[in-house]
C-alpha cells in the first residue's frame, strides 16, 4: 500500500469573526481527488478507524451476547412436566364411556408459578384405565367426544374410542398421559407433546 | 488506490445509488472540527451512546418486567436473581442513569467553560437544557418501577414535594400519582412515562440537538489561536469511542462488583428512611435549611431560578468573548453552583453518617436489602395455586384476628403480614412452642433482642413501640400457635 505523507491539519484563514465552515465541510477528501491541503494521512486514518471499529465491535459483542442470553436462556430452561395431579376418584369413572375431567396444572413461568385449567379424557375399559390429553397432536385444538369416539373440530381429525387415528390431518393417535391410581384416586402427570409429527415425543 | 471490487463495494454502490448513503456518511464523518480533535469534546457523543445503551437495556428489561403493584417487585427480583445476564443488564441500566447525569454535568460544564452557547448556538443550548430536565424525569420515573421500599418511599417524598407548590400543587400531585396516593395506578403512569413518553420526547430532542450542532458547526477552542481543523473521522471519532469504552467498562465493572440495589417489596405502612439518588441530594440537603413555608425556596424557587438562568444565558451574555478567564462573572457563577452542589451532596452524606440514629437505620435498611438480594429467587404463586397457598397459610392461623397495625409497620417486612416468614426473617407461627419463647419471653425480646441472642437483621431495640404496642403484638403472636403440617408443597 502506498502511504501518503501529508499533513494531518489544514490551514484556514481566521476565526476572529464568526467564520462559515461550509467551505471546509464541502471540501473533498484526497481519495476523491479533492484539494491536497485537506488531506489526512491514509495510514493514520485506517489505523484509528480500525481501533474505533474494534471498540464498537467489542461493546456491541458484549451487549449482544448478554441480551441474547437474557432473552433466550429462560425460554430454554422452563420445564414441561407437571407434578402428579389428582384427576378424579376411580369410582367416578364409568366403564366404557369417555369422561372429560378438567384439572389445574401449575407451571413455573418466569417470575411466577402459574395455574391453568387443562382437560383430559379418562377411559376405563375392562378395568384398563387410559388418560388422554385433549390437545390435538395436529395443531393443538381441543379434542371433543363424537359418535365414533373422539374428534377435533378444527380440521376434522377423528379417533376411535381407544384413541387410534381414523381420519383427518392429525399425524398420530391421541396422546396418552402417564397416570397411576393411588388410594383409589386417579392421578396424572400432565405434559405437552410435539405437534405435527408421527411419533409422540415430549415437547421441549 | 486500486481495491479489489468486492461484493461489499458492489452492494455499497447499489445502496448508494438508491439512498445517497455515501454522501450522508461523508458528511457525517468529514465534519470539520475547528481547532482539531480534543478530549474535552467527548462528552456529547458519550451521552448519545449511553442513551442508546439505556434504551437497549430498558427495552429488554420489559421482556420480564410487569408494571403492576402485585408483580413489579417479584418480576424485578426475577430479572436480578434468576435470569442469566439479568443482573448485568439491570445493573447497566441502573448505574447508567447515574452515568447519564454525570456525563450531562461534564457536557454542560465543558460547553459553558468554552462559551459554546453564544450567538448562533442559543437554540442548541436551550434544547440541551430541556434534555437535562428530561433526563432527571427519566431518573425520577424509573426509580419507582422496582417497587421496593426505596422506590416507594423515594417517590412518596418526591411527589409530596410536587404537592407543596401553592395553588396547583395538590392537583398536580393527584395527576402525577393518578389518585390521592401511590398505588398500582401510579406505577402504570410512571411506567408509561418512563418507557414511552420520555424516550419519544428525548429521542426527538436528541435528533434536534445533533442537527442544530451540525448546522452551527463545532465552536472550537475558546482562545482562537489554533488555526487548524481536523475532520470528525478519524481522530475525534476515535477519541469519542475510546472515552465511551472507558464509560462502558466502568459501568460493567460497577454493575458486576456492586449489583444494582433491590430491597424487600414496598410496605406502605412501614417506617423507612428514604434518601434520594445522589443527584437529588443538593435539593434534599437544602430542605433541611428551609423549614415550614420556606420549603418553597429549595423545592421550587431556587431550581426554577437556576434553570431560567440557564435557559436565558445566551440571551444576556452576548459578548463574543469566550475565554473563561475573561468571563469572570459567568465562570464564578458556574464554579459556585458546582462547588455548592458538591458540598451539599457531601454534607447530606456526612450528616447521615455522623447521626448515630440515622446511620444505624440506614445501615439496617442496607443490611435487609443485602439479605433479600442474596436469598434465592422464589416465584410468586399466581391463579388457582395462589388461592391454594393462601388458604393453607390462613388455615394455619388459629385466630380470625387481623394482625395489629403495629405488627404490620414494624415486624411484617421480615416476618410476613401473617407471621409466615420470608427471605428476611423466620416464620413466627407456633413460636411459643419453641424454647424460651413464652409470652413473657416474647415481651422481653421486644425490649432487648440481643439479650436473647438475636442478631442482625433483628433490630437491637424498638424505640417506636410502646409497652402497649408490644403487648398487642405478642398477644396476637401467641394466637398464631397452631402451625399446620406443611400442606403447601404436597
Amino acid at each position: 500500500m502506498k502511504i501518503n505523507l501529508v499533513r494531518t491539519t489544514v490551514k484556514i484563514p481566521s476565526y476572529q469573526s464568526d467564520p462559515d465552515l461550509d467551505e471546509l465541510r464541502d471540501a473533498q477528501p484526497p481519495d476523491s481527488g479533492g484539494r491536497a491541503e485537506l488531506a489526512v494521512s491514509d495510514e493514520r486514518r485506517s489505523f484509528l478507524g480500525l481501533l474505533t471499529g474494534l471498540i464498537g465491535a467489542g461493546i456491541s459483542g458484549v451487549l449482544g451476547i448478554t441480551l441474547g442470553r437474557f432473552s433466550i436462556a429462560p425460554a430454554l430452561s422452563a420445564s414441561n412436566a407437571s407434578e402428579w395431579i389428582d384427576v378424579a376418584p376411580l369410582a367416578e369413572i364409568p366403564e366404557g364411556k369417555p369422561t372429560n375431567r378438567s384439572l389445574v396444572v401449575s407451571q413455573n413461568a418466569g417470575w411466577g408459578h402459574f395455574s391453568s385449567d387443562q382437560s383430559v379424557w379418562v377411559v376405563k375399559k375392562a378395568e384398563q384405565l387410559t388418560v388422554f390429553s385433549s390437545v390435538c397432536p395436529h395443531l393443538g385444538c381441543t379434542i371433543t367426544e363424537n359418535a365414533g369416539g373422539f374428534g377435533c373440530v378444527c380440521h376434522n381429525s377423528a379417533w376411535n374410542g381407544a384413541g387410534e387415528k381414523l381420519s383427518g390431518p392429525a399425524p398420530r393417535g391421541m396422546d396418552t398421559l402417564e397416570h397411576k391410581v393411588e388410594s383409589n384416586v386417579v392421578r396424572v402427570r400432565y405434559q405437552n407433546f410435539k405437534q405435527g409429527v408421527a411419533e409422540k415425543s415430549v415437547a421441549s | 488506490m486500486i481495491r479489489p471490487f468486492s461484493i461489499v463495494n458492489k452492494t455499497y454502490a447499489w445502496l448508494d445509488e438508491r439512498t445517497g448513503i455515501k454522501r450522508l456518511v461523508r458528511r457525517t464523518l468529514d465534519e470539520p472540527i475547528r481547532g482539531g480533535a480534543r478530549w474535552s469534546y467527548v462528552f456529547g457523543s458519550a451521552l448519545l451512546l449511553l442513551f442508546v445503551i439505556q434504551a437497549l437495556t430498558g427495552i429488554f428489561l420489559t421482556m420480564y418486567y410487569v408494571p403492576s403493584a402485585d408483580h413489579a417487585h417479584v418480576s424485578v427480583a426475577y430479572i436480578q436473581k434468576a435470569v442469566p445476564g439479568g443482573a448485568l443488564i439491570r445493573g447497566l441500566h441502573y448505574y447508567g442513569a447515574s452515568g447519564m447525569v454525570l456525563l450531562l454535568i461534564a457536557h454542560l460544564t465543558q460547553t459553558f467553560v468554552f462559551g459554546a452557547y453564544k450567538k448562533k448556538r442559543e437554540l442548541l443550548w436551550i434544547v440541551g437544557g430541556v434534555l437535562f430536565l428530561l433526563t432527571l424525569c427519566f431518573a425520577f420515573t424509573g426509580q419507582l418501577l422496582p417497587w421496593d421500599q426505596e422506590a416507594y418511599f423515594g417517590t412518596k417524598v418526591g411527589t409530596s414535594i410536587a404537592g407543596e407548590i401553592p395553588v396547583v400543587g395538590h392537583l398536580q400531585q393527584r395527576i402525577i400519582l393518578g389518585g390521592p396516593d401511590i398505588t398500582s395506578s401510579t406505577l402504570s403512569r410512571f411506567f408509561m412515562a418512563h418507557v414511552f413518553l420520555l424516550p419519544l420526547a428525548l429521542g426527538f430532542l436528541v435528533l434536534l440537538h445533533v442537527y442544530l450542532f451540525r448546522h452551527a458547526g463545532a465552536a472550537g477552542p475558546f482562545d482562537n489561536r489554533e488555526h487548524r481543523a481536523d475532520r470528525f473521522y478519524p481522530k475525534q471519532l476515535f477519541k469519542d469511542s475510546f472515552f465511551f469504552l472507558l464509560v462502558f467498562v466502568a459501568l460493567v465493572t460497577v454493575a458486576t462488583l456492586m449489583p444494582a440495589a433491590l430491597g424487600p417489596q414496598a410496605k406502605p405502612g412501614s417506617d423507612f428512611l428514604a434518601r434520594p439518588a445522589w443527584y437529588f441530594l443538593p435539593l434534599f440537603q437544602l430542605l433541611k435549611y428551609f423549614p415550614g413555608r420556606l420549603t418553597l425556596i429549595p423545592t421550587l424557587l431556587l431550581p426554577g431560578f437556576l434553570f431560567t438562568l440557564l435557559f436565558l444565558l445566551p440571551f444576556f451574555d452576548r459578548r463574543h468573548e469566550r475565554h473563561p478567564l475573561r468571563r469572570p462573572v459567568a465562570t464564578t457563577a458556574l464554579a459556585l453552583v458546582l462547588i455548592g452542589s458538591g458540598s451539599l451532596v457531601f454534607l447530606a452524606k456526612y450528616q447521615d453518617k455522623t447521626n448515630p440514629e440515622y446511620n444505624a437505620k440506614l445501615q439496617h435498611q442496607e443490611e435487609l436489602a443485602r439479605i433479600f438480594l442474596k436469598a434465592q429467587f422464589r416465584p410468586q404463586e399466581v391463579g388457582a395455586s395462589a388461592v391454594r397457598a393462601s388458604s393453607s397459610a390462613a388455615g394455619s392461623l388459629n385466630s380470625n384476628a387481623e394482625p395489629p397495625k403495629e405488627f404490620l409497620a414494624t415486624c411484617a417486612l421480615c416476618h410476613g403480614d401473617n407471621g409466615e416468614g420470608n427471605d428476611l426473617g423466620p416464620p413466627l407461627q407456633g413460636v411459643t412452642a419453641k424454647p424460651n419463647r413464652t409470652r413473657d419471653d416474647l415481651l422481653r425480646i421486644l425490649d432487648n433482642p440481643p439479650a436473647y441472642g438475636l442478631k442482625d437483621p433483628m433490630p437491637v431495640s424498638f424505640p417506636d413501640l410502646s409497652a402497649d404496642d408490644k403487648r398487642l403484638i405478642v398477644d396476637w403472636l401467641i394466637n398464631l400457635n397452631k402451625q399446620d403440617s406443611p400442606s403447601l408443597g404436597e
